[in-house]
């Protein structure tokens, strides 16, 4: 019997679903049941592209979602986007999960039929970011990576012929590298809005590298976990406290970094000075749409208002798109990074958009993506 | 899996910026991001964020009338048997289909153009320079970067790369049309100054394009720039394989578009076969060009696309979409980047094409062969003499005429619509001409008359610019007169 | 510093039933007030987008005003109550922005607060008149 609330450490049944997943493979295996079993009809996996590169697919196929090993640290994705009128589940870091809720909640995906097997992320990094790191600072040719982890604040590759090599993440972001600007001042590492929060932090004894600890959030939690029980592909046991206060006390010290780093993130900007610093990041914008187009909280579609009432003939001296959108995200915006991902003229647009986020959703006490009932602050609007 | 995810490569200029393009079940295509890749980090410009709209799938046709690709190769066999052809391929598709291409115009004795005119009035030793850039790391690392081009409007993912070297360090300055945003000095200076007032050296970039249209004396001017300043120089294209396709291509008469157009209209051009280039976007006005291809006694038109070339055909060969090919483009720095397509209808269309008209069968696996051996290899830049040229004339500055002129992009390559529906005008033409704010303007030539929006930038006096085609063009510049409407 | 002799443009959107009524009775009672207002009439004041406000500034007003009926006498039951959550966002907004919050206001006015609206808009006038044209407005514009 599983329990919304467990605590729990187990590990897929198949010695090598087992070993090739970075922790014991149960989020392999649990998505495997919850395909085979009927549960949902549809998973989103993670196709490999190179060590460094994964885009989400979907499948119906057990044996492929059995072939997938998702890379932990590659950047976020819209996963929503794929789950839209399917039964799907999926697995998904912090901020994806986020983005999940936010387009349940503006009625895009029906959350019952979204399973969300959630990751533990201490921060994701950017595929051609990492290749130069390695160069410049480990001295691995990119191509001889076969494997990368986290660990007590350092980030260590591992190599073809079994070499490993860890720097601290502090020296890396120091020297411009490691993990993406919005991943720094990130404080939700452990996915507590999934269905199921899993992850090696915790993971202790004998079973270190070779299981996942697992919290269950809510009964789809529980319906995911008894489900691949009695499909026989996983065993878990309850975690000891002691592996319960380890894992409590490594994301201790990664919020508190998170913490720490937004003071430097947004140093303050005078208020006389704010309106020339915002209109000299964003004079470089080309009006591609991209930041819309991969927002996965943004959910207006092709017609909305920040593109119908913007138009280039208009020499306006900031962009009606960029002012619709500070104003429109500053209760939702979830901070994933992904608009400067996608960036052609490298505007730095999640750090911009947080500022106006971050000070708007704390007087409100709201954190966007957490639960589905919880009312985006704007929407008062309507429902009053 | 469900659906089909391509990694492939942006057609809209020869950026060589890749990305996904995924299909799923119904059919419908959506744009990822490829992050991984080299020459943009998967991010797009407005072109490249619109893609799908560019993937409207070609028909095969005999006459008008629908037909199978089999009875197309053959009733295009039968037509070019013995024909005096014409053959135009700018470099829209992928190597191995321009080879292939090639081998067909080897077949029947003639050449394939790439409609990049300036390469026949340019010293063969000249060629690799223009021919293949930079890389565009090395933008930046560059000290100084003189812009020649509108990297907002023309080549945006550009612009990360010069606010890149500006960050190292750069000095940036635009000798272009308007004032840009990143440059540190906008200068509209008289060519023969460039020497003198930019301040080049041996450790500057000079970032100028090269299209169908361009004119050879400023080519020629570029060329000499570099020479004499020993800046290193990046002539940017407008086509996802025109490097690729002109170093497939070398050595052929180079003959451009505008020749091509000249020759069908004094009747010495009669069968045209173009491979992925539609004349009708490709020329200023799309009018006129239509109107000349239809004095040819046979328009033959192998592409993947629907464009309006295709209408008036006299047969289409449709060939897949371009994401979903198995060959590899060369993008502007040399760069061979691969797509995961596996399809090669197109190649075997040809190689069909080619049987039936007396050459050799041609499959994928040796095209691409050939490919790697031929033009994946070390460049080599031959020295070149300084070039005699024109300086360029942008025609009179006359009370109430201006010059129009085409600042080329994606979207004018392909003549597709975006939201630019206007032209600029200098803060001093407004006032001059009265016109009032939500206003035209009044653009008149001696194709006519069309009203145009406007939009105020900083630029000098005489001076209309267009990103989009219109009507009104002769050429890629155009004299027109203006007024208020 | 605003040049000698610069007037503001200030843009006041106005509900129908009360702050447009409040315009009004200050018209017709001639109670002194600047010549800057451009008044654009709504019927609710729930009606107004930001967007609105956004493309006031950014086609040249120096300051942009809000108004409508008291919380409570929205003809429309509640749109007041609407702007008013909208508001504080965009207030918040353009604060961070970097505009001077004096560039901004709300106000309820009902129909018979014709003093109250002349005294609001030469008020505004004032504080926008010290702090001269807004930062926002397009180049060629006055």
């Amino acid at each position: 019997m599983v329990n919304v609330g467990d605590m729990l450490v187990g590990y897929a049944t198949d010695e090598n679903v087992r070993k090739r997943g970075a922790s014991g493979g149960l989020v392999t295996a649990v998505l495997a049941a919850a395909l085979e079993k009927g549960l949902v009809e549809n998973v989103v996996v993670m196709k490999h592209i190179n060590e460094f590169e994964a885009v989400p697919i979907i499948t119906n196929d057990v044996d492929e979602v059995l072939a997938s090993t998702g890379s932990l640290h590659s950047v976020p994705v819209n996963l929503a986007k794929y789950a839209m009128g399917r039964k799907v589940a999926m697995p998904a870091k912090p901020c994806d999960a986020q983005a999940v809720i936010e387009q349940a909640k503006r009625g895009m995906i029906d959350l019952d039929n979204t399973y969300i097997v959630g990751l533990n992320c201490g921060g994701s990094m950017h595929p051609v970011t990492t290749k130069k790191m390695l160069v410049a600072m480990y001295d691995i040719d990119p191509e001889d990576v076969v494997g990368e982890d986290i660990e007590k604040g350092k980030l260590i590759f591992k190599t073809k012929n079994g070499e490993e090599k860890a720097i601290a993440i502090d020296e890396l972001e120091e020297a411009g590298f490691g993990r993406r600007e919005s991943c720094r001042f990130c404080t939700l590492k452990i996915p507590v809005n999934a269905d199921l929060a899993c992850g090696n932090w915790g993971v202790i004894g004998d079973l270190a590298g070779s299981a996942t600890f697992c919290q269950v959030m809510n009964d789809k939690g529980v319906k995911l976990l008894e489900n691949a029980i009695e499909a026989g592909r996983i065993e878990v046991e309850p975690a000891s406290d002691k592996a319960i206060a380890i894992r409590a006390k490594v994301n201790d010290v990664m919020v508190n970094l998170g913490s720490t780093l937004e003071k430097e993130i947004f140093p303050d900007i005078p208020d006389k000075e704010r309106m020339q610093y915002y209109m000299e990041q964003m004079e470089d914008c080309i009006d591609c749409g991209a930041c819309k187009e991969v927002c996965p909280v943004c959910a207006c579609g092709e017609d909305s208002k920040c593109t119908m009432f913007h138009s280039l003939v208009d020499n306006y001296k900031m962009s009606m798109y960029h002012l619709v959108r500070l104003l429109h995200l500053s209760d939702s915006c979830i901070a994933c990074g992904q608009c400067s991902d996608v960036c052609p003229s490298d505007i730095p647009i999640t750090l911009l958009q947080s500022r106006f986020a971050i000070p708007s959703q704390r007087k409100r006490e709201y954190t966007p993506g957490m639960n589905v009932d919880d009312v985006p602050p704007f929407f008062e609007v309507i429902l009053k | 899996m469900i659906g089909n995810v391509y990694q492939t490569v942006c057609p809209g200029c020869n950026m060589g910026c890749g990305l996904y393009i995924r299909e799923d079940e119904e059919g419908a295509l959506l744009v990822d991001f490829m992050k991984s890749s080299p020459a943009n980090l998967g991010k797009l410009c407005r072109f490249g964020m619109k893609l799908p709209h560019h993937y409207s799938k070609a028909t095969s046709m005999v006459d008008g009338k629908e037909s199978s690709v089999e009875d197309a190769i053959k009733a295009a066999s039968d037509r070019l048997k013995g024909a005096n052809v014409t053959m135009l391929g700018v470099g829209n598709t992928t190597n191995e289909e321009s080879l292939a291409f090639s081998n067909i115009a080897d077949a029947m004795g003639t050449v394939v153009n790439t409609g990049m005119g300036v390469y026949s009035e340019l010293p063969t030793e000249c060629h690799p320079t223009v021919g293949v850039g930079i890389t565009l790391d090395d933008i930046e690392s560059a000290k100084r970067i003189a812009l020649f081009v509108d990297p907002y409007v023309q080549y945006p993912l550009l612009v990360r790369r010069i606010l890149a070297a500006k960050k190292n360090g750069a000095s940036v300055v635009s000798v272009g049309w308007k004032d840009l945003h990143l440059a540190d000095e906008n200068r509209y200076i008289d060519p023969d100054l460039y020497e003198s007032e930019l301040g080049l050296d041996s450790e500057s970039v000079i970032i100028a394009d090269v299209h169908p249209n361009t004119d050879p004396g400023w080519v020629k001017r570029m060329l000499n720039l570099a020479l004499k300043t020993q800046a290193k120089i990046l002539f940017m294209k407008p086509f996802v394989n025109a490097t690729g396709v002109d170093l497939l291509c070398k050595g052929t008469g180079q003959k451009g578009i505008p020749e091509i157009m000249d020759g069908i209209n004094e009747g010495s051009i009669k069968t045209l076969v173009i491979l992925d280039s539609d004349p009708v976007e490709l020329m200023p006005n799309s009018d006129v060009a239509a109107e000349t291809l239809k004095k040819l006694d046979n328009l033959i038109v192998i592409t993947s696309r629907d464009s309006p070339v295709n209408k008036m055909a006299s047969i289409v060969i449709a060939t897949e979409p371009l994401c979903a090919k198995a060959g590899s483009f060369m993008n502007v720095e040399g760069l061979l980047l691969n797509n995961s397509g596996e399809d090669t209808a197109g190649i075997d269309a040809m190689s069909a094409l080619s049987q039936n008209l007396g050459g050799a069968a041609m499959d994928y696996q040796e095209l691409h062969n050939t490919v790697l051996e031929s033009i994946v290899k070390k460049f080599t830049k031959p020295k070149y003499k300084e070039l005699a040229c024109e300086v360029l004339d942008i025609g009179p500055f006359e009370e109430k005429k201006g010059n129009l002129i085409y600042l080329y992009n994606p979207f004018m390559w392909f003549d597709q619509s975006d939201d630019n529906d206007f032209v600029m005008v200098n803060m001093n033409t407004v006032n001059k001409l009265g016109l009032s704010k939500g206003g035209m303007i009044a653009l008149t030539s001696d194709a006519g008359t069309v009203n145009m929006r406007y939009r105020v930038e900083d630029m000098p006096d005489g001076l209309i610019l267009t990103a989009k085609k219109l009507p009104v063009a002769t050429g890629w510049t155009t004299v027109v007169s203006t007024e208020a409407v | 510093m605003a040049e000698e002799g610069w007037e503001p443009k200030i843009v006041a959107f106005c509900c129908n039933w009360c702050s447009y009524g409040g315009a009004d009775t200050a018209g017709m009672g001639r109670f002194q007030q600047p010549a800057s207002t451009r008044i654009i009439k709504v019927m609710c004041s729930g009606r107004i987008d930001p967007l609105h406000v956004f493309n006031a500034f950014l086609e040249g007003a120096d300051a942009v005003l809000v108004t409508g009926c008291h919380i409570g006498d929205c003809h429309y039951v509640n749109g007041n109550e609407k702007t008013e959550v909208k508001y504080k966002f965009l207030e918040e907004m353009l604060q961070q922005l970097g505009l001077e919050p004096d560039r901004l206001h709300l106000n309820w006015i009902s129909a018979s607060e014709g003093e109250r609206f002349a005294n609001f808009i030469t008020d505004v006038t004032a504080k926008v008149k010290e702090l001269g044209p807004s930062p926002l407005k397009p180049e060629g514009v006055k």
